[in-house]
């Protein structure tokens, strides 16, 4: 009966998103409630999912009666609790954040709630069409918000992103046509042993590239990342915190899932091209990301390309394919979601309180926001994989599956990259508590600069940008609470505290592993 | 041998860390925080001698929290090793507080919260280094001792002590990364991280090759906070933080984490016998000496006395990583006795400097001739400490080079023991001239220091007069010098290029003595002819020198500001730039002041005598100060089988 869960993963946050827009008829600035109470029920039905999986059970949902192979099938085993329960946590965080923070329009929550039913749909699909389509609806959903806040550079980033990101959406839908064709059918389990035998053949090689490469283009892997930045460092501070934590981690996840559960080990070990190749993009990814990430000056900017270099680790731990590969994969794909989060927020924050938005700006602001800057310092720490915190976990199982895989090449690079992110880490946390006190920016915010200009004509719009030294910065939330600085807070410590927690994910993955690795 | 279970080695490792919490929540009242500050340090202490009984009877203490990563447990364990180096850094933190106080609040220094705080912080990592049971552990308090120790570097918040902090994160992290792949190749031959005495059996069985490649990768990475070359580079950068962070944290706690962390690595993973099987031990042991010889020549030219003392430091941890890699008892023993000795000495070495620099704000040795007037209770603990450095008997560096001394001997090693003897006579030429001056010359006369004044290769041409007396236009090349000597800070002039400069002198204006028996016209009673206002020996002044004014050369200030040309004073990184330079004897030398500590406050006399009687307690009766019984028990059963090698 658990199973039902899945399917309401799924409804709920698309039913409740028609809500605001009905609800716009007659009042404004309802659409957070809804949110509000929308994200609480899908946190409670992921912990129910979380639960029920960590006691062993592998829950599948037939939507509609319809049976597997013709029927969709929704699954929650080791590989998608965590996600789902990572795009709860993340929901409920954001929206709590939004209060003060974010936009209050309906609009805004329509798109947000589609958003996350989106994501949930691609976390628990077990069909690869199926996949395809909550692809759509989540990208659909990231172009709005992305540039929600109606700037003209979020729309440009929204643009770029729309055309690359249905680009890679047509790739996707082209690999499992190529599959279809092979096999004659969409579920995945299915798919994995018809394909069984075929694994040399050149629709079934055609098939896995285009999907891997689409997925890798929504996923922003070196050289397909070029949206990203754009996007990220545009969109709204609110927005950029959602999608930076969620949107490439379910990418991620879908890549991890087409290897691991459709094509399988075998695969790879019939056709060894194709893992050396994902290994390699994997790489190269991590290492352009993070020097990238090393020049950038705007804050979001240089988040956005550590983001890069870090979906390298996690794709190059999921093209291994080692038991501890995959478990690190995971791990760090719940971790960078909740860091690289945390990581925004915070910044959304500081750019909010200081105007900081380059790395200049950030100069003594730890003694001006020691919390928030506080915060900074423990998520940027634990993203170079300073132990104990969850960046560590992952990176330890990484390093040691590539290690047993005789890997050298990734193992290196996955040492190294413990080196390149600390190099743009060191330079924030620098800037934060050393800076010398004639580089600090003054207090005093030029106030009388808040622009109404390009809001203008929605009522109750979103307020202009707060005293802000980048005049006409729609990015910046409303205004701080104490609440939003709770919310980072506790993103820190969950991030420390997630790092005792590896006989957890250890027994959460235990039956998926053993079911992928015989 | 039982395994106690007990909460003793968490709670010394978090008792500091609610201290931090404490020292931040109490930074508006100063007392109340550096109170906070002596209670945690105590009661650390307490915790740590509080195991020492048992230890010694053989008993283990454990904890353990569970799986941590994998199916290693996030666990602490109190054996005879981990107790020796938490007893040193525990003992030396409630001294290194009182010191800190009166040396932060003597400056004024900004940011003390933030320092005592961060101190705090990094002795909990210090105990969680060495109680550590298995090599992620040790990563992990190694990682947060680097994060605890770096606000310290970057104390000043200067551009200089951030250049500083920047490298030292890029070799620690560096080092970290190499631990940790050190750590995933263990774990992936053994299947196991766990520090068992005589080493982890299955890494005897496992491929030589990857074991090896495993041993270069730990050693390296621990290596960088051991001060090993060419990784020590980040030392003598660090010493721009304040003195009692370079005491305790860069001469006690950081780089004796590293070199503990080879001494486990050593011991406990691959254990003797092993490394004597792969080999690994004599390459070791050859980038030790290469280090204790290497960094005490590079000492003998700083004026700087903070890095010169780091230098010295590099070149000291080497002993220990050189009697650990000799493999025979008796240099395990000499090795890890070290740790204590050279810990103890080095402390009171840099408390001198740090109080010096409160004082007088003297920083260069330089300067420092005559000080023993000024500060004779800490010359004379800085006397005592270096002669323990150099190995004379009845201070602690005296029992552990000795026993290192024997153990290369008895190997059959004896260039190792030429190595160490030649090191104590370098030592003594570093050190002996500071005390020397000190004590016995002045402000106003004092010999010069051609190591440390002359560029590296020598100087073009002599400083000292020609034996025939020159002659009034020489070569070509002489008349360049000047130029160069307009940088030295002491006034050398080259007597054929003034010469030069005057043709119409005739030599024998100047009185030239004559030689030859017969008859002079020069009645001595009168003073000699003075040439160009100045007596002729006045013109080359040599070992008698005049006080050193720093504006006496053309550039006058610039002589102190930035100094570009590396070629003549090679100050190197010694430079007076970033520094008021107000250091240096007041007009009229040193005032006089007793032997009863008008000198200082005794929050800074008092840990410095303290640590110099350590230092001579340790050189008297090693056996009776707790250390040496603690190494007995290591190095037995270390080595359980017998002589290696």
């Amino acid at each position: 009966m658990t199973d039902v869960v899945l399917p309401l993963l799924i409804a709920v946050p698309i039913l409740a998103a028609v809500a605001p827009l009905l609800l716009s008829l007659r009042t404004s600035e309802t659409g957070w409630y809804v949110a509000a109470v929308a994200t609480a029920v899908e946190a409670g039905l992921a912990a129910v999912v979380l639960s029920a999986v960590y006691d062993g059970a592998r829950l599948v949902h037939a939507v509609g009666g319809y049976p597997a192979p013709y029927g969709i099938e929704l699954v929650g085993d080791g590989l998608s609790a965590p996600v789902v329960a990572l795009i709860a946590v993340v929901s409920v965080g954001v929206v709590a954040f939004a209060y003060t923070g974010g936009p209050r329009r309906n609009s805004f929550y329509s798109a947000f709630l589609l958003l996350v039913g989106g994501l949930m749909g691609v976390s628990v699909t077990g069909d690869l069409f199926n996949m395809f389509v909550f692809l759509e609806i989540t990208g659909l959903a990231t172009y709005a918000l992305v540039a929600a806040d109606r700037s003209d550079r979020s729309a440009v980033a929204a643009l770029k992103y729309l055309i690359l990101g249905t680009m890679g959406a047509s790739f996707f839908i082209i690999g499992v046509g190529y599959a279809f064709i092979s096999t004659g059918t969409l579920n995945m389990v299915d798919l994995s042993s018809r394909l069984a035998g075929q694994y040399t053949a050149r629709p079934v090689l055609a098939s896995f590239a285009f999907i891997v490469v689409g997925l890798g283009l929504k996923a922003a892997l070196f050289p397909l990342h070029t949206w990203q930045p754009d996007a990220y460092t545009y969109a709204s501070d609110t927005v950029t915190t959602f999608i930076s934590a969620l949107v490439s981690t379910v990418a991620a996840y879908a890549i991890a899932r087409v290897i691991l559960t459709v094509f399988t080990v075998a695969f790879f070990e019939a056709a060894p091209l194709a893992r050396w190749a994902v290994l390699t993009f994997a790489t190269v990814s991590i290492l352009a990301g993070g020097l990238l990430a090393v020049v950038q000056s705007e804050v979001k900017r240089m988040f956005a390309y550590s983001s890069v270099s870090q979906f390298g680790l996690v794709i190059a731990a999921f093209a291994l394919a080692t038991p501890d590969s995959v478990l690190g994969g995971v791990v760090h794909l719940v971790g960078h979601g909740l860091m690289k989060g945390g990581l925004f927020a915070a910044a959304a924050i500081l750019a909010a309180t200081h105007g900081a938005r380059t790395v200049d700006d950030y100069a003594r602001l730890g003694y001006r926001s020691p919390v928030v800057a506080g915060v900074v310092a423990v998520l940027g720490l634990a993203l170079v994989g300073i132990p104990p915190s969850i960046g560590f976990l992952g990176k330890y199982y990484i390093a040691v599956g590539a290690v047993r895989a005789g890997a050298w090449p990734v193992a290196l690079v996955v040492f190294l990259s413990t080196l390149l992110t600390l190099a743009y880490v060191a330079r924030l946390l620098e800037r934060l508590y050393f800076a010398s006190p004639d580089a600090a920016p003054a207090p005093s915010l030029d106030a009388a600069l808040a622009d109404g200009g390009e809001t203008e004509g929605e009522s109750g719009a979103d307020a202009a940008a707060p005293a802000s030294s980048n005049a006409g910065d729609t990015r910046t939330v409303r205004s701080v609470s104490v609440g939003m600085i709770a919310v980072v807070g506790l993103a820190a410590v969950a991030v420390v505290a997630l790092g005792f927690v590896s006989p957890g994910f250890e027994t959460l993955l235990e039956p998926f592993l053993g079911g992928v690795f015989p | 041998m039982t395994e106690i279970e007990s909460l003793r080695p968490i709670a010394a490792v978090l008792i500091s860390v609610v201290g931090t919490l404490a020292i931040l929540a109490a930074h508006r009242r100063p007392n109340f925080r550096e109170a906070v500050t002596l209670v945690v340090s105590v009661g650390k202490f307490g915790i740590v001698a509080s195991m020492i009984p048992g230890v010694l009877a053989g008993d283990v203490y454990v904890w353990s929290l569970g799986s941590f990563v994998a199916d290693i447990p996030f666990a602490l364990r109190v054996d005879s090793l981990g107790l020796l180096f938490a007893m040193l850094a525990s003992l030396l933190w409630i001294i290194t507080s009182l010191y800190s106080i009166g040396y932060m609040r003597g400056l004024d220094e900004h940011g003390q919260t933030r320092y005592f705080a961060s101190f705090a912080m990094s002795l909990s990592a210090a105990i969680g280094i060495a109680f550590s049971p298995n090599l992620i552990v040790l990563y992990v308090f190694y990682e947060v001792l680097t994060v605890a120790t770096y606000p310290l570097v970057a104390h000043d918040e200067t551009a200089e002590s951030r250049a500083a902090g920047r490298k030292y994160l890029a070799y620690t992290f560096g080092g970290g990364v190499a631990v940790l792949a050190g750590s995933v190749f263990v774990y992936w031959l053994t299947g196991t991280v766990t520090f068992s005495s005589g080493g982890i059996a299955e890494l005897a069985a496992s491929d030589p090759a990857f074991a090896r490649a495993a041993f270069a990768l730990l050693a390296a990475g621990f290596g960088v906070k051991a001060g090993l070359m060419p990784l020590h580079s980040w030392l003598p950068d660090a010493m721009v933080a304040p003195t009692p962070v370079s005491g305790l944290l860069h001469a006690v706690a950081v780089v004796k984490s590293g070199v503990f962390g080879i001494s486990r690595v050593v011991l406990d993973v691959y254990g003797p016998e092993t490394v004597a099987e792969l080999g690994v031990g004599l390459p070791l042991a050859a980038v030790a000496t290469v280090t204790l010889l290497a960094a005490s020549v590079i000492a003998l030219r700083k004026d700087h006395l903070k890095r010169r003392l780091a230098y010295s430091t590099v070149s000291q941890l080497s002993y220990i990583v050189l009697g650990l890699s000799i493999l025979s008892p008796e240099a395990i023993t000499g090795g890890l006795l070290h740790i204590p000795a050279h810990a103890f000495m080095k402390l009171t070495l840099f408390f001198c400097a740090g109080i010096i620099h409160v004082e007088t704000h003297t920083d260069y040795i330089s300067e420092m001739a005559g000080i023993g007037k000024r500060m004779p209770v800490t010359m004379a603990a800085f006397a005592v400490a270096s002669a323990g450095m150099a190995g004379i008997p009845l201070i602690a560096g005296f029992v552990s080079k000795f026993y290192i001394l024997v153990g290369t001997v008895s190997t059959g090693d004896y260039v190792f023991a030429v190595a160490l003897l030649v090191s104590g006579v370098l030592n003594i030429a570093y050190f002996w001239p500071v005390v020397y001056q000190a004590f016995f010359q002045s402000s106003e006369a004092h010999d010069a220091k051609p190591l440390v004044e002359n560029p590296l290769g020598g100087a073009t041409r002599s400083n000292s007069p020609r034996s025939d007396g020159g002659r009034p236009i020489d070569d070509e090349e002489d008349t360049e010098a000047p130029a160069t000597d307009d940088e030295d800070d002491i006034a050398v002039e080259d007597a054929e290029a003034d010469a030069g400069e005057d043709p119409e002198l005739d030599p024998e204006d100047l009185g030239r003595p004559d030689f030859s028996g017969q008859a002079t016209e020069r009645d001595y009673s009168d003073p000699a002819p003075l040439v160009d206002g100045e007596y002729a020996v006045d013109r080359n002044p040599s070992d008698a020198m005049i006080d050193e004014e720093p504006d006496t050369t053309e550039d006058g200030e610039t002589s102190h500001t930035e100094r570009d040309d590396p070629v003549d004073v090679d100050r190197g990184d010694d430079t007076h730039a970033d520094h008021d330079h107000h250091g240096g004897p007041p007009a009229g030398g040193w005032d006089r002041r007793g032997w009863l500590g008008q000198e200082s406050t005794w929050f800074m006399l008092g840990p410095i005598l303290v640590a110099m009687t350590g230092s001579v307690a340790l050189g008297l009766v090693p056996h009776a100060a707790v250390f040496l019984r603690l190494i007995d028990d290591i190095v037995s059963t270390a080595l359980t089988l017998g002589v290696v090698f």
